[in-house]
C-alpha cells in the first residue's frame, strides 16, 4: 500500500520536471463505491490523486485512449512522456502495450503502486447499499475497512473484493519507474476452476447460456473502449467498408461481435475485469476472456502482459507447439 | 379520472386480463431489469429501482425496420406499425414517461416519424411512483418528480398490500374496462396515502441542479479547456447516451441478403467518433472533447432553444453507469462556475 502523500509528491515531481505530458491516475469520485480515473497536466492538480480499494479502474487504458489531433504546420508535436500509475494488474497492460509495440519504453513513466484489493461495486451494493457520497476504503491483511454512509465497518475480502482480487497473482507491479509504497505478499492464486466447471456444461448448456447473454446486450462497446488491449485506430466491428458485422443489434450480430472481441484478446488479456465492470447489462464478459486465457496457457504455456521482452503469442512460433487441429 | 387498486397477488390476473393488448412490463434478469412484452405475467415484476434500459425502446427499438424490398424490383413493404398493435406499457417510472413528452417533439417536428408516433398512440402507458428514489435522481431539478403524471395515462402508487391505481386520462379507460375482476374500487383514503407517499419520496430527492442560465451558459464554453477535465477519462462509450431516455439519434442501414434486403434503423450515439464521420475522410467532431461538449450542450441547451424544453429528465442512469464518473449533475455545476 501506498501513503497518499508520497504518491502526490511523486506526481508533482515528475510533472514539475516537464519529462511528462500528462499523468493519469485516481481521485475521489462524485459518489459511491468507485473512484473516477483521471488525467492531470500539472503538478497544482496533484493534490487531488488517492490511491485506495476503490481505484478499482484501469489507467493503462488511458494511455493507448489518448487522441492525438494533427499536429498544425509549423509546430512540433508534444513528444514528452505519459506517467502512469499502476497496480499489479494494470501493470500487466503496459508490459502487453510494450510487448505489441504499441509505444516504446522511453514514452511512459510507471509509478507502480502495491495493491491489496479493490472493492467490487455491485457486491458492495448487496451489503450496504446505495452509497451518495463518495466511499473510502482500504484493503488490509485481514479484510477491508470501508467508510460508507457516515459509517466504518470492515469485511472480509471474499465478501466485497472484485473476483479478479480474489485470484490475484501479481498484487505488486510486475514493471515500474518508481515503486511506490512496500510490496505486499501475494495471498491468493487462480485455478481457473471457474472456467473448469463451465467446460463441464454441454454444448447445449453453453449455447443456451450465452443466447441469453448476448441478446442483452446493447453494443455499447463499453466493454471494447475500456479494454487496455483494445486499442486498434479502426475496429473491425466499426468498420463500414467493407462491414464485417452489422450496426443492427440482434442475436447474430451480437454474438459475433462478442466472439471477435473474445478471440482478438487471445494471448492478450491480461485479466483486469474492466470490460465485465462497465458492462451496463451485467454480461460475464470475463467468462469468455478467461476460457481463451487458459486455452492459451494449458496449449502454449503463455502467459501475457508478464516479460516486456516476450514475443506477442500469435506472433511467435515454437515447434513444440501442439497442432492437433492442423488436418 | 378514477380510483382503483389492485392487489399484490392479484397482478398477474390483472395483466392476463388485459390479453387484447400486447403487455409490456420490466422483467427481472438477474441484476439487470429491461421492460420486455409479457406472455407469461409471472414474469413481469413491480419491485425494481428503476429499469437499466429506459422504455424508450418500446416506441424507438434499438433496431427496427423501416421497409422490406426485393434487389430485383421496385416495390417496398413498409413495417410502420398498424392501428391493430394495442399496447399497455406497465411500470414506467415517471422519469422516463416524461422524457416521452420531449421526445414527442423530435419524432413529431419537420417530417413526423410514423413508426415512433404509431406506437405512442397504440400504447396506453401506466406510470409506477417512485417510494424510493435511488441517490443520483435529480428529476425535481427538471420539472419532474416521483408521481409526476405527465404524459402517463394512469399512474400506480406501491402502498403495501396493493397498487393503488389512479386514471389520467381518457385513454386509459379502455384498459380499466378489460381488467375487470383483478380491480377494485378505491377512495379518498388511497388517495391520500398515495399523495404521502410522493411527497415523502420527493423529500428522499437529495441531488438537485438548478438549471437557470445553464442553455445560454454553454454556447460560450463551446473552445473552453473545461471540456477536457471530462473528456480525457471518457471512453467513448455509448453507455450514457443509448441508456438516456431522450437520446433519440438513430443511424440507417441497408441489409441485404441475396435478393432481399432491408432498410433498418439502429441508435446511433454521438459519442462514437464514426457518427460526425465524413465521407471524405474529416470529422468535424475529432475528439472526446467535442463529443463530450456535444452529448451536453444538446441536451441543455441545443434542445431547449429549439424546442423549449430541456431534453434531461434527471433520470441518474448516465451518472450510475458511467464507467469512469462523468457525472452531469458536477459537468453542468462546474459549467456555471468556469
Amino acid at each position: 500500500m501506498v501513503d497518499e502523500n508520497v504518491l502526490r509528491d511523486k506526481a508533482k515531481e515528475i510533472l514539475s520536471s516537464g519529462e511528462v505530458r500528462r499523468l493519469i491516475g485516481w481521485k475521489r469520485g462524485t459518489y459511491g463505491y468507485e473512484a473516477a480515473p483521471c488525467v492531470i497536466t500539472d503538478a497544482s492538480q496533484a493534490d487531488d490523486l488517492i490511491f485506495d480499494a476503490t481505484c478499482v479502474q484501469n489507467p493503462a487504458s488511458f494511455i493507448t485512449l489518448e487522441e492525438k489531433l494533427p499536429v498544425p504546420r509549423g509546430q512540433q508535436p508534444d513528444t514528452r512522456k505519459i506517467a502512469v500509475m499502476v497496480k499489479g494488474c494494470d501493470s500487466r497492460a503496459v508490459v502487453q502495450h510494450l510487448v505489441e509495440k504499441a509505444y516504446i519504453r522511453d514514452d511512459v513513466v510507471i509509478l507502480g503502486i502495491p495493491c491489496r484489493g479493490v472493492i467490487d461495486r455491485r457486491k458492495a451494493e448487496k451489503i450496504f447499499g446505495e452509497a451518495p457520497q463518495p466511499v473510502l476504503a482500504v484493503a488490509e491483511k485481514d479484510g477491508v475497512v470501508i467508510r460508507v454512509n457516515g459509517e466504518e465497518k470492515k469485511v472480509s475480502r471474499e465478501e466485497i473484493l472484485a473476483d479478479k482480487c480474489l485470484r490475484c497473482r501479481y498484487p505488486n507491479p510486475v514493471i515500474s519507474d518508481y515503486p511506490l509504497g512496500d510490496e505486499v505478499e501475494k495471498w491468493a492464486d487462480d485455478d481457473f476452476s471457474d472456467v473448469s466447471e463451465f467446460e463441464k456444461e454441454s454444448p447445449e448448456e453453453k449455447w443456451a447460456f450465452w443466447e441469453e447473454e448476448f441478446s442483452k446486450c446493447i453494443r455499447c462497446y463499453a466493454c471494447r473502449n475500456v479494454c487496455p488491449m483494445c486499442y486498434c485506430v479502426e475496429c473491425i466491428v466499426t468498420k463500414l467498408k467493407p462491414q464485417w458485422t452489422r450496426r443492427s443489434t440482434d442475436l447474430s450480430e451480437n454474438t459475433v461481435y462478442h466472439i471477435q472481441r473474445a478471440w482478438h484478446l487471445a494471448g492478450r488479456c491480461i485479466e483486469c475485469m474492466e470490460c465485465q465492470r462497465v458492462c451496463p447489462m451485467d454480461i460475464p464478459i470475463m467468462t469468455l476472456n478467461r476460457k481463451l486465457t487458459k486455452d492459451v496457457k494449458e496449449l502454449f504455456d503463455y502467459e501475457p502482459g508478464v516479460d516486456a521482452e516476450a514475443q506477442p503469442l500469435l506472433a511467435s512460433y515454437n515447434p513444440q507447439d501442439p497442432e492437433e487441429y492442423i488436418m | 379520472m378514477g380510483d382503483y387498486k389492485i392487489l399484490k397477488e392479484k397482478v398477474p390476473d390483472f395483466i392476463k386480463a388485459l390479453d387484447k393488448f400486447e403487455v409490456f412490463a420490466p422483467v427481472k434478469k438477474g441484476d439487470t431489469v429491461r421492460f420486455e412484452k409479457i406472455d407469461d405475467p409471472s414474469r413481469a415484476t413491480l419491485d425494481f429501482s428503476n429499469t437499466n434500459v429506459p422504455p424508450k425502446e418500446l416506441m424507438f427499438p434499438e433496431t427496427e425496420t423501416l421497409f422490406r424490398y426485393r434487389v430485383v424490383s421496385t416495390e417496398i413493404e413498409p413495417k410502420v406499425p398498424s392501428d391493430e398493435e394495442k399496447r399497455v406499457v406497465l411500470g414506467i417510472r415517471p422519469c422516463d414517461a416524461m422524457a416521452f413528452s420531449i421526445v414527442d417533439r423530435l419524432f413529431g417536428w419537420d417530417f413526423p416519424d410514423p413508426y415512433y408516433q404509431k406506437r405512442r398512440e397504440n400504447s396506453i402507458l401506466v406510470g409506477l411512483a417512485c417510494a424510493e428514489p435511488c441517490s443520483n435522481c435529480f428529476c425535481t431539478s427538471l420539472g419532474g418528480g416521483p408521481a409526476n403524471e405527465e404524459p402517463l395515462d394512469a399512474i400506480l402508487y406501491d402502498l403495501g398490500e396493493f397498487y393503488y391505481l389512479k386514471t389520467i386520462t381518457d385513454k386509459s379507460e379502455a384498459f380499466v374496462s378489460s381488467a375487470g375482476d383483478a380491480l377494485e374500487s378505491a377512495g379518498d383514503s388511497e388517495r391520500a396515502q398515495a399523495t404521502e407517499l410522493a411527497g415523502s419520496a420527493e423529500k428522499k430527492i437529495k441531488r438537485t441542479i438548478k438549471t437557470e442560465g445553464i442553455p445560454e451558459k454553454l454556447p460560450s464554453l463551446y473552445d473552453h479547456e473545461f471540456w477536457t477535465q471530462y473528456s480525457n477519462r471518457c471512453l467513448g462509450c455509448g453507455i450514457c447516451t443509448f441508456l438516456c431516455p431522450t437520446c433519440h439519434c438513430f443511424d440507417i442501414q441497408d441489409e441485404i441478403e441475396a435478393f432481399d434486403g432491408r432498410r433498418a434503423r439502429m441508435w446511433d450515439t454521438c459519442m462514437f467518433a464514426e457518427y460526425t464521420l465524413h465521407a471524405s475522410g474529416h470529422n468535424p467532431r475529432p475528439t472526446r472533447k467535442e463529443r463530450t461538449r456535444n452529448r451536453i450542450s444538446h441536451k441543455y441547451s441545443y434542445f431547449p432553444t429549439k424546442f423549449g424544453v430541456i431534453a434531461c429528465v434527471g433520470c441518474g442512469r448516465c451518472i450510475n453507469f458511467c464507467p469512469v464518473n462523468i457525472d452531469i449533475i458536477d459537468v453542468l455545476q462546474k459549467s456555471k462556475e468556469v
